[in-house]
């Protein structure tokens, strides 16, 4: 069964986002915020540029395994054009997936993709490192 | 040394499967396996005998006590000092912390004296000496390590006649690096003979024949979870000169002598450092491992471990996707960092443990200062322990190929 998981944790699909540069650059003007996973050495930062409640650009710097690659680079594509208030809500559906709670399918679509990543604790935390940062971008907190 | 059936017997986690694979345990600079025989020691101690010791007349206070210095007799003869001279600590960590904090309390340092460390050390090595510079305002200097790599002469350049005092790791953590502290210590001696030389030996401890008489340095730190004992003890050795005249670590308990309004004065060595009531089933169990760690041989463990990491040099350097940190050489024991080219390290050390339940290191390894001299924020490590042998650097040489095709 872990063997499963693990081929889709490291599918095609998550190995192209995590190469992905699209949305790996710094946007001057824009909120920035900053995620550490410490044990890890892992370090993301995160710009955003809101507009009209609305998030007009999301972007981020830093270095990371895969998974927490992958997670940056689908979040901002996913966040792009999604009011303030969706975004909150997405990163609340998220984090419930990350914990292997139950969670609206329909609003973590394509992201979705990681929804066995509660059954590596120990990757959980490269997953969310993004969404830990947006959350700080957000609402100025760490979850 | 044993054979792997036979260590099997003596380690339980051995027989152990991950993912339908038999574990292959490489993280032993983390923390080593349990053997059965140190868990058996701590529960018979813990079941019959458990009482605080020093203080209570009862018998079970009086057997309680036998075990704790039993076990700190059983210390000083492992690392040939005095008995006092043994101080038991939470780990080595605690032990840097101790004596950076006491010696820096105890006026023994000036404020124009320097503080020499060097960029290859664990943080428990580093931070503690920073820290107490800033509170205690006192210089600290750095040696960078060109490449990450010791250099004894390059070192020595460094001590000035303003040098007080040094501390530096016998075997680094990262690149399994053996520092010649016997020489670095006889050298320094022979430039100034009032430097304080402190030795990080939780990763050498565990894995040659030390003797502190012959080394002399002034202390040395080490853990008893790195070499078969259970977590959260260690040992702070250190000489009697300047434990007598450093200020404790920590108040209460078995470390007071008299206590009135008028002020407190405080209990001989070692007991001036050992505040509270100590970790007895730590002590019972480090002094077992260190029985079954006599049993093999220091000689023979550092033997065995030059042989494999020279193996695990030679296989890992054929494999082209890697890049290999640290000397490359014979003076690298039982350690060995690298990095899968434009793999970060934690995707290496997941599939490799998924796929073929081989247990590996990636981070940084507490050694931020050695990462950025390495040019990168993590690295993959291995390190072996007296139960590891040549298949299991072949199995982990198959591993990485198989993570490679995977990953590439």
């Amino acid at each position: 069964m872990v063997e499963i998981g693990l081929e889709e944790l490291y599918s095609d699909i998550i190995l192209d986002y995590a190469k992905n540069e699209r949305y790996k650059k710094e946007i001057q003007d824009a909120k920035k915020a900053e995620g550490k996973n410490l044990s890890c050495g892992d370090e993301i930062t995160l710009y955003l540029k809101v507009k009209d409640n609305i998030v007009k650009e999301i972007t981020f710097t830093g270095h990371g395994c895969i998974i927490s690659q992958a997670s940056a680079s689908m979040m901002c594509e996913y966040l792009e054009g999604k009011t303030v208030d969706e975004a909150n809500k997405i990163l609340q559906e998220i984090i419930n997936m990350s914990q292997g709670k139950e969670f609206d399918k329909e609003l973590v679509d394509g992201i979705e993709i990681f929804s066995d990543i509660s059954k590596f604790p120990m990757r959980t935390k490269c997953f969310t490192l993004a969404w830990h940062t947006l959350d700080d971008a957000l609402n100025g907190k760490n979850m | 040394m044993l054979s792997s059936k036979e260590y099997e017997e003596i380690f339980p986690a051995l027989k152990r499967k991950i993912n339908g694979h038999k574990l292959i345990y490489l993280d032993n600079a983390a923390t080593t396996l349990r053997p059965k025989e140190v868990m058996d020691a701590v529960n018979e101690y813990s079941l019959n005998h458990h009482a605080n010791v020093h203080r209570s007349t009862h018998t079970l206070a009086a057997e309680a006590t036998k075990y704790y210095e039993d076990a700190r007799s059983k210390v000083a003869n492992f690392i040939n000092s005095e008995t006092e001279e043994v101080i038991f600590t939470k780990g080595a960590t605690e032990s840097l912390n101790l004596v950076a904090y006491s010696i820096a309390n105890s006026n023994i340092l000036r404020s124009d004296d320097e503080i020499l460390i060097s960029t290859i050390e664990h943080h428990a090595n580093f931070v503690p000496w920073q820290q107490i510079a800033k509170i205690f305002n006192l210089k600290i200097k750095y040696y960078p390590a060109k490449s990450g790599i010791f250099d004894l002469s390059d070192f020595l350049k460094h001590i000035t006649n303003k040098t007080r005092l040094v501390s530096i790791t016998a075997l680094s953590n990262v690149t399994g690096q053996l520092i010649p502290v016997n020489t670095l210590i006889k050298q320094i001696r022979n430039i100034r003979q009032d430097v304080i030389l402190v030795v990080d030996g939780a990763q050498a401890v565990p894995h040659l024949p030390i003797d502190v008489k012959k080394m002399d340095c002034d202390f040395i730190a080490f853990s008893g979870h790195k070499m078969l004992g259970p977590t959260g003890i260690g040992v702070l050795y250190g000489k009697k000169r300047y434990l007598n005249e450093m200020t404790p670590f920590l108040f209460g308990g078995e470390m007071i002598d008299k206590v009135s309004t008028d002020g407190t004065t405080f209990n001989v060595l070692p007991y001036k450092f050992e505040a509270g009531t100590p970790n007895v089933d730590g002590a019972v169990g480090l002094a077992k491992a260190i029985e079954i760690l006599e049993r093999i041989g220091m000689d023979n463990i550092q033997e065995h471990e030059k042989q494999l990491t020279s193996y695990a040099l030679k296989k890992l350097k054929e494999l082209d996707f890697l890049e290999i940190f640290g000397p490359q050489d014979e003076t690298q024991q039982s350690i060995i960092s690298f990095n899968m080219k434009g793999v970060h390290p934690h995707d290496v050390a997941h599939l490799l443990n998924d796929l073929t339940g081989i247990a590996i290191r990636s981070g940084h390894h507490c050694a931020q200062p050695l990462m950025k001299e390495f040019g990168t924020s993590a690295t993959c490590r291995i390190s072996f322990y007296v139960y590891n042998e040549e298949e299991d650097v072949d199995k982990l040489c198959e591993g990485l190929n198989k993570v490679w095709e995977w990953l590439k």
